[in-house]
C-alpha cells in the first residue's frame, strides 16, 4: 500500500463531506440549523444522474445537481425563514421527502425500486492507474477548494461578514441596515447547492444512483461542522480526518488482523473521542435556530 | 431589552404556529416514502389450492423479493392456484399476515426471509392444515419447513474459476455484513480457489452495510491496490459498487451474487452464483398440492437446479478448454456428493421441534 494510494482514497472518500460541510458551515454561520444537508445532497445525487442520463454530459447532469440543490434549499429557506417553522423540524422534514420524490422518480423514470441505469461520469478509466483517474475528477478539484473559498468567503468579503453577523446578533445586523431574511436566504440557497455537490460526486463517481446513496454522509458532515467548531478550514480537517478513519477502516481489515466488527468501530469511535475529549467546548453561532423577522 | 423580536417567549410562540406547516411536509415526506401493495383475492372457494407470499420488501427489487413474486406467479400458472401477495415489515405484521392467511385456509404461505422464521412457528401451530415455508429459514416444526439453499456448491466452482484465472495470486471477498450466510459462500469460494491454486493469497472484507455503492467501491479499490483481481461480492446494492471500481482498473473481474446480475456490467462480471427462486417455490408448492409434502428442512444443492453458477457469455472467451473440464468434472463431483463444499452450518437439523 503506498502513501499516495491511502492519499487518494482519503480525498476520494472526504470529498462528499467537504462540499456537505461547506454548505452546512454556511448555514449554519447565517443562524440556520442544516439538518437538511443529507437530503440536499441526495437530491442532488438523483437529479445529477437525471440529467447525465437524459443529455449524455456529466456537466449537465452536475448543473440538474446544483439546481435540486438551490431548489431544496429555497424550500428550507421559506419554511424556516418566512414561516418560521423550526429548523430540526424542517430539516428531518426535507431529508424525508427526498428519500421519498427520488424512490417515486426513479421508479417512474427508470421503472427501478433499487438503482438507475448507468451515466456518464467524470472519472474515465486510467488503464489500472486509480490514483491518476480519481485526479482527473473535476468534481475532486472543486471538493477541494470549496473549504479555502468559503474561508475567504466568510472572512474576507461583505457577504461573509453580514453572514456571520446575522447567525450571532441579528438584531444588531438589522441596526446597521442588514436585511436578515434575505442574508439568510443567501447562505441557505448556497448551502443547499453546495450540499448537493456532494451528491453530485457520489453518483457520477458511481455513474448511477442507488436508492438512498448518500448513506448518512450528511450527518457526517454535520458532525464535522460541530468537530471543526463551526470553522471552514476547522470543519475540512474534520472531514478529511473521519475520511483517513474510514480508509483506515478499509485497509485495516484487508490484512483480516482484526474482526471485522471491531475495524468498522475505528471511524466512530475516533468521532465519539474527538468531540468529547481533543476539542474545547465547541461554540455555535449565538442565533443558531432562531428565527427573525 | 427593549425589543421583544428575537426573544424566546416570543419565537417559541412562532414555533408552535408554524410547526403545522413543518409536520405537514414531514407526513407528505412519510407518504411518498411508504406505500405496499395489498392482497388480491382473498374469498373463494374451499376446493381450489391457494398459496401466498409475504416479502419482506418490494417485488421490483430486480433480486430477492422479485424472485419470490415471479415464484408465486409461476404457482398461480402451473398449478392454477389462487394466489395472494402482501408486502410486510414489522415481526407484528407477520404474525397478523400469516394468522390471517391461515384463517382464510390457505394450503401454503411463505414467509420470505429468515426473518419469517419466529412468527411462522408461532402461528403455524394455531392452524395445522396450512404449511408454512420460511425461505433460508432455520428450524422445523410440524407444518413448518425452511428452505435451504446450497449456494455454497456454486460458490465453490466460482472459486475454482478464481483460482484458475487470477494473475496476480491475489483473490478477496467482500460483503455487506459478517452473516453467517455470507461467512458460509465465502468459505466455499476461497475452498475452490485453493482446490486449483494452493497458495492463492485471500483479502476480506464487510461494507458493514447493504446499501452504500460508494462504500463498496471503495472496499473493492483497496483490495485491488493489493493485488486482487478477482471479487467474490455479496453485498447487494453496496456490491454494485464494486463492479464499477473494477471497471476502473482493466483485468479485474467481479462474480454477481444470489440473481444472476451478469447484465449489469456484462464487462467485468465474469459470472453469477444464482438462486432460482421461481423454481424453487414451484417445487415446493407442487409438493403440497399433491399432498405429498412432509416437513423437513428443504435443502436445493447442485443438483436440484436451483442454485448455479452462471457463466456470462461476453468473458466466455476468458475460460480456456482445460479449465472449462474441470470445472464439469468438479460440478460433478459435487453433484455426486464426491466434493462437499465447506460451510457453515447455521440451520438446525435436529428435526421437528414441538415447542
Amino acid at each position: 500500500m503506498r502513501f499516495v494510494d491511502f492519499l487518494a482514497q482519503v480525498i476520494r472518500i472526504a470529498i462528499p463531506y467537504l462540499f456537505a460541510a461547506a454548505g452546512g458551515v454556511m448555514a449554519e454561520k447565517a443562524g440556520v440549523v442544516s439538518l437538511a444537508l443529507e437530503g440536499f445532497m441526495l437530491s442532488g445525487a438523483f437529479a445529477a444522474v437525471l440529467g447525465s442520463f437524459y443529455s449524455g454530459s456529466p456537466w449537465i447532469g452536475l448543473l440538474c445537481g446544483i439546481v435540486a440543490g438551490l431548489l431544496f434549499g429555497l424550500v428550507h429557506a421559506v419554511a424556516s425563514i418566512r414561516y418560521r417553522a423550526d429548523q430540526i423540524v424542517v430539516g428531518i422534514a426535507i431529508n424525508l421527502l427526498v428519500i421519498g420524490i427520488t424512490r417515486f422518480f426513479l421508479r417512474l423514470a427508470f421503472d427501478s425500486s433499487s438503482n438507475s441505469p448507468r451515466v456518464a461520469g467524470f472519472s474515465e478509466p486510467a488503464q489500472g492507474n486509480i490514483f491518476l483517474a480519481s485526479l482527473s475528477n473535476p468534481l475532486v478539484w472543486a471538493g477541494l477548494l470549496s473549504v479555502p473559498l468559503l474561508t475567504w468567503v466568510m472572512y474576507r468579503t461583505p457577504f461573509g461578514l453580514r453572514i456571520r453577523a446575522v447567525g450571532e446578533h441579528p438584531e444588531a445586523a438589522e441596526t446597521l441596515g442588514i436585511r436578515v431574511p434575505r442574508v439568510r436566504y443567501g447562505a441557505v440557497a448556497l448551502s443547499g447547492m453546495l450540499a448537493a455537490m456532494g451528491g453530485v460526486y457520489l453518483a457520477l463517481d458511481q455513474h448511477q444512483f442507488t436508492d438512498g446513496m448518500t448513506a448518512g454522509r450528511g450527518f457526517i458532515a454535520l458532525a464535522a461542522i460541530i468537530f471543526g467548531r463551526w470553522d471552514p478550514a476547522r470543519a475540512g480537517i474534520a472531514c478529511l480526518l473521519f475520511a483517513a478513519a474510514e480508509t483506515l477502516q478499509i485497509q485495516l481489515q484487508g490484512t483480516q488482523a482484526i474482526p471485522s466488527q471491531f475495524v468498522q468501530m475505528i471511524p466512530y469511535v475516533l468521532t465519539i473521542v474527538a468531540l468529547a475529549g481533543v476539542v474545547k467546548r465547541s461554540v455555535p453561532p449565538a442565533a443558531l435556530g432562531r428565527s427573525a423577522d | 431589552m427593549s425589543r421583544r423580536r428575537f426573544s424566546k417567549v416570543h419565537m417559541h410562540y412562532d414555533v408552535a404556529k408554524n410547526s403545522t406547516l413543518a409536520t405537514a411536509v414531514l407526513a407528505l415526506g412519510i407518504l411518498s416514502s411508504a406505500c405496499s401493495p395489498a392482497g388480491e383475492n382473498a374469498d373463494v372457494g374451499k376446493d381450489v389450492f391457494r398459496v401466498a407470499v409475504l416479502t419482506p420488501g418490494p417485488i421490483t427489487d430486480q433480486s430477492w423479493n422479485a424472485g419470490a413474486y415471479a415464484g408465486l406467479l409461476g404457482i398461480r400458472d402451473s398449478l392454477s392456484a389462487l394466489t395472494s401477495h402482501i408486502q410486510v415489515k414489522t415481526p407484528a405484521e407477520f404474525e397478523e399476515n400469516f394468522e390471517q392467511y391461515g384463517s382464510q385456509g390457505y394450503d401454503l404461505v411463505f414467509g420470505h426471509g429468515f426473518e419469517f422464521q419466529d412468527a411462522a412457528e408461532r402461528v403455524g401451530r394455531k392452524f395445522p392444515q396450512t404449511v408454512y415455508i420460511t425461505t433460508s429459514g432455520n428450524r422445523v416444526a410440524p407444518n413448518v419447513s425452511p428452505m435451504v439453499f446450497g449456494l455454497e456448491e456454486p460458490a465453490y466452482l466460482a472459486g475454482v474459476m478464481a483460482g484458475a484465472l487470477t494473475r496476480s495470486g491475489i483473490i478477496s471477498t467482500i460483503g455487506g455484513t459478517e452473516l453467517p450466510p455470507v461467512k458460509s459462500l465465502f468459505l466455499a469460494f476461497i475452498a475452490g480457489a485453493r482446490s486449483v491454486k494452493p497458495d492463492v493469497r485471500v483479502l476480506g472484507s464487510y461494507v458493514g452495510n447493504w446499501d452504500d455503492a460508494s462504500a463498496g467501491k471503495e472496499q473493492a479499490l483497496a483490495q485491488i491496490q493489493q493485488g486482487s483481481d478477482f471479487i467474490f461480492q455479496n453485498a447487494d446494492a453496496a456490491g454494485l459498487g464494486t463492479f464499477q471500481a473494477a471497471r476502473e482498473v482493466r483485468g479485474v473481474y467481479v462474480f454477481g451474487a444470489n440473481s444472476n446480475q451478469n447484465a449489469v456490467a456484462p464487462d467485468v462480471i465474469i459470472a453469477s452464483v444464482v438462486i432460482d427462486l421461481p423454481q424453487a417455490f414451484l417445487s415446493v408448492a407442487r409438493e403440497v398440492k399433491e399432498r405429498r409434502f412432509t416437513s423437513r428442512v428443504i435443502r436445493f444443492g447442485a443438483s436440484s437446479g436451483v442454485v448455479k453458477l452462471v457463466q456470462n457469455p461476453e468473458l466466455a472467451h476468458l475460460l480456456k478448454p482445460p479449465l472449462r473440464l474441470r470445472m464439469d468434472s468438479v460440478q460433478r463431483l459435487m453433484s455426486s456428493g464426491k466434493i462437499v463444499p465447506p460451510r457453515l452450518d447455521f440451520v438446525d437439523t435436529s428435526g421437528p421441534s414441538s415447542k
